[in-house]
C-alpha cells in the first residue's frame, strides 16, 4: 500500500465558531496518514461537514491550522491535491456532463481536460448523458457525476461527504467499487457516512466525533475491543451516549 | 481563471435570448418609440436631433443594467446552488475569482452595446466623435456595475434582493440621469440635484464620446465614474479575499 511520512491531512487545534455563536469544532486535532482509507462517523451536527469544509477552503476557520500533505490548506498546491464530493448535489445547472468535468479540470489547472473527462464519463457510465445538463440527470447519475468531478483533477486526497446517502443498493455497490479502486491506486480517502456497515466495510480507520470533539479513533476491530462490544453499531451507541 | 472566464461567457451565450436579444430589443424600442414620437415635438437638444441625442444614454442604460444583472444573478445562483464551492476550493487566487466572475457581465454588456451601436448607426446615423473617451467611459461604467452586481449577488439572501437594487436604485437613477433629456431644461432644484446622481456623469461621459456634447466636463464625468468604479471593484475583490458571505 502507498504510504509516505507526511500525513495526507493534519488538523492542529482546529476551531470553528459560526457567526451565530455555534461552536462546530473546538481545538480539534487529527492526523490522517497518506494512503489511508479513513472514516469519520458522528451524528448530524457533530462537525463532520464543518471539518471537511475547513479543509477545502469553504469556510473561514476561527482558529487552528490545517495542513494537506504538509502544506497550508489554503495554498494553491494544497488545493490542487484535494478532491471533494459534497453531501448535497451541487452541480452547475448551466453545464452538461462533459462541460462539468472539463470546466472543473480547467479550474484545477489541467491544460487539456477533455480526454480525462471522457475517461471518467466512460468509467462512471455516463456516456449517454454526455451532452445533458445536470438538472436533467437522475439522482443516481448526478451522484456519479459528483464523484467523477471530485476525481477529475486526480487529487491525492479525496474527501467524500456521505457519498451514498439516499442512493439505491446497486449504485451504492458501484460507488464502493470506484472508491475501493481509487484507494488501491494509492489515493488517500476521507469518508463521512451515516452507514456504519459502510464504514466497517471500507475504512481502515474510523474516528467518532460528537459536538465538535474527537471521541475515539481506531480500526473497526479496535473500537469494538475498546468499547467491549461485538458490533460497530453498539460502539457508536456507546460512544455517543458517553 | 481562463476557465472561469470561459464558463461565465458560456452562460451568457447559452442564454443569449435572455441575456442579449431581450435588452437589445427593448433598447431599440425605446429609440423607435421615444425618438419617433417625441422627436417630432422636441426636434433638437443642444443642436443634436432628439432621436440621436437619446442613443448614448440608452446604450449606457442597456449595458450597465446587463453588467449588473448578469453578475448579480450568476454569483447568486452559484451561491444558492452551492456550485460556487467548485470555484472556491480550486487553486485560484481571490483576484482571479473576482475577475473571472466579472467577465460574464462585461462580455454580455459589450455584446448588447455593439448590437445597439450597429442598429443605432443604421436607424439614426449616430456618430462617434471621441472614441477614446467613449471606450474609457464604457470601461469604467462596466467595471462599476459588474462589480456592484457581484457585491449585491454575494450579499443577497434571495433573488428578490438583486432585483430590488436593479428596479429601485439603478433603473430610476438611470432614468433621471439624463438619458432622455439634458438637465439644462430642468428647473431648480432638480438641475442641481441631478449632480448628485452618479449615473448622470456616466451617461454624460458616454454622450460626449458619441456626440461631443455633455452637460458637464468630460474630465469630471470620468473622474466621478472612476471614483465609484475603483472602490466597487475593490469591494468585490475584498469579499473574495476574505470569503465574507461566500464562506459562511
Amino acid at each position: 500500500m502507498y504510504r509516505e511520512d507526511t500525513p495526507a491531512l493534519e488538523l492542529r487545534g482546529l476551531t470553528k465558531r459560526y457567526d451565530d455563536g455555534t461552536l462546530a469544532l473546538e481545538d480539534f486535532d487529527l492526523k490522517i496518514p497518506a494512503g489511508a482509507f479513513f472514516g469519520l462517523l458522528g451524528p448530524n451536527g457533530a462537525g463532520k461537514t464543518t471539518l471537511i469544509s475547513a479543509v477545502c477552503n469553504l469556510l473561514r476557520v476561527t482558529d487552528g491550522e490545517v495542513l494537506v500533505f504538509g502544506e497550508p490548506h489554503d495554498g494553491l498546491d494544497a488545493r490542487s491535491w484535494v478532491g471533494l464530493a459534497e453531501q448535497d448535489i451541487n452541480l452547475d445547472r448551466f453545464l452538461t456532463v462533459k462541460e462539468t468535468l472539463v470546466y472543473h479540470g480547467g479550474y484545477f489547472g489541467m491544460k487539456d481536460p477533455g480526454p480525462r473527462a471522457d475517461e471518467l464519463i466512460d468509467a462512471f457510465g455516463l456516456q449517454a448523458k454526455r451532452d445533458v445538463r445536470a438538472p436533467r440527470l437522475s439522482g443516481g447519475q448526478r451522484r456519479r457525476l459528483l464523484l467523477a468531478r471530485a476525481l477529475m483533477h486526480k487529487p491525492r486526497l479525496v474527501i467524500l461527504d456521505e457519498p451514498t446517502a439516499g442512493v439505491d443498493f446497486e449504485l451504492r455497490m458501484d460507488l464502493w467499487r470506484y472508491i475501493r479502486q481509487l484507494h488501491a491506486e494509492g489515493t488517500t480517502i476521507l469518508l463521512t457516512t451515516h452507514y456504519l456497515e459502510e464504514a466497517e466495510e471500507l475504512c481502515e480507520e474510523i474516528a467518532l466525533i460528537r459536538g465538535g470533539h474527537l471521541i475515539a479513533r481506531d480500526s473497526a476491530e479496535g473500537l469494538r475491543e475498546h468499547f467491549g462490544v461485538s458490533r460497530l453499531t453498539d460502539v457508536y451507541v456507546k460512544a455517543m451516549a458517553s | 481563471m481562463v476557465w472561469l472566464c470561459k464558463r461565465e461567457t458560456l452562460r451568457v451565450s447559452k442564454l443569449w435570448t435572455q441575456t442579449v436579444l431581450a435588452p437589445v430589443v427593448s433598447s431599440i424600442l425605446f429609440i423607435l418609440v421615444f425618438g419617433l414620437s417625441l422627436g417630432g415635438r422636441i426636434k433638437q437638444v443642444g443642436g443634436v436631433d432628439y432621436e440621436v441625442f437619446i442613443v448614448p444614454g440608452l446604450i449606457t442604460m442597456g449595458m450597465v443594467q446587463a453588467a449588473y444583472s448578469n453578475n448579480a444573478s450568476t454569483i447568486f445562483q452559484a451561491r444558492f446552488d452551492r456550485y460556487v464551492n467548485d470555484v472556491l476550493s480550486a487553486p485560484m487566487r481571490p483576484w482571479q475569482m473576482s475577475f473571472g466572475f466579472t467577465v460574464g457581465g462585461v462580455v454580455r454588456a459589450l455584446a448588447i452595446g455593439l448590437a445597439l451601436l450597429v442598429l443605432a448607426f443604421f436607424l439614426v446615423d449616430v456618430p462617434v466623435k471621441h472614441p477614446f473617451e467613449l471606450a474609457l467611459a464604457m470601461a469604467l461604467g462596466l467595471v462599476l456595475f459588474a462589480s456592484l452586481g457581484l457585491v449585491v449577488g454575494i450579499y443577497a439572501e434571495t433573488f428578490d434582493h438583486t432585483s430590488f437594487i436593479q428596479n429601485i436604485v439603478i433603473l430610476p437613477l438611470t432614468f433621471v440621469g439624463g438619458v432622455f433629456y439634458s438637465i439644462d431644461i430642468l428647473p431648480s432644484p432638480w438641475q442641481e440635484l441631478s449632480h448628485f446622481n452618479p449615473i448622470f456623469y456616466l451617461v454624460n461621459a458616454v454622450r460626449y464620446g458619441f456626440l461631443g456634447e455633455s452637460d458637464v466636463s468630460i474630465l469630471l464625468s470620468l473622474a466621478v465614474t472612476a471614483a465609484l468604479a475603483i472602490p466597487a471593484y475593490l469591494w468585490a475583490q475584498h469579499l473574495f479575499t476574505t470569503g465574507k458571505r461566500l464562506k459562511d
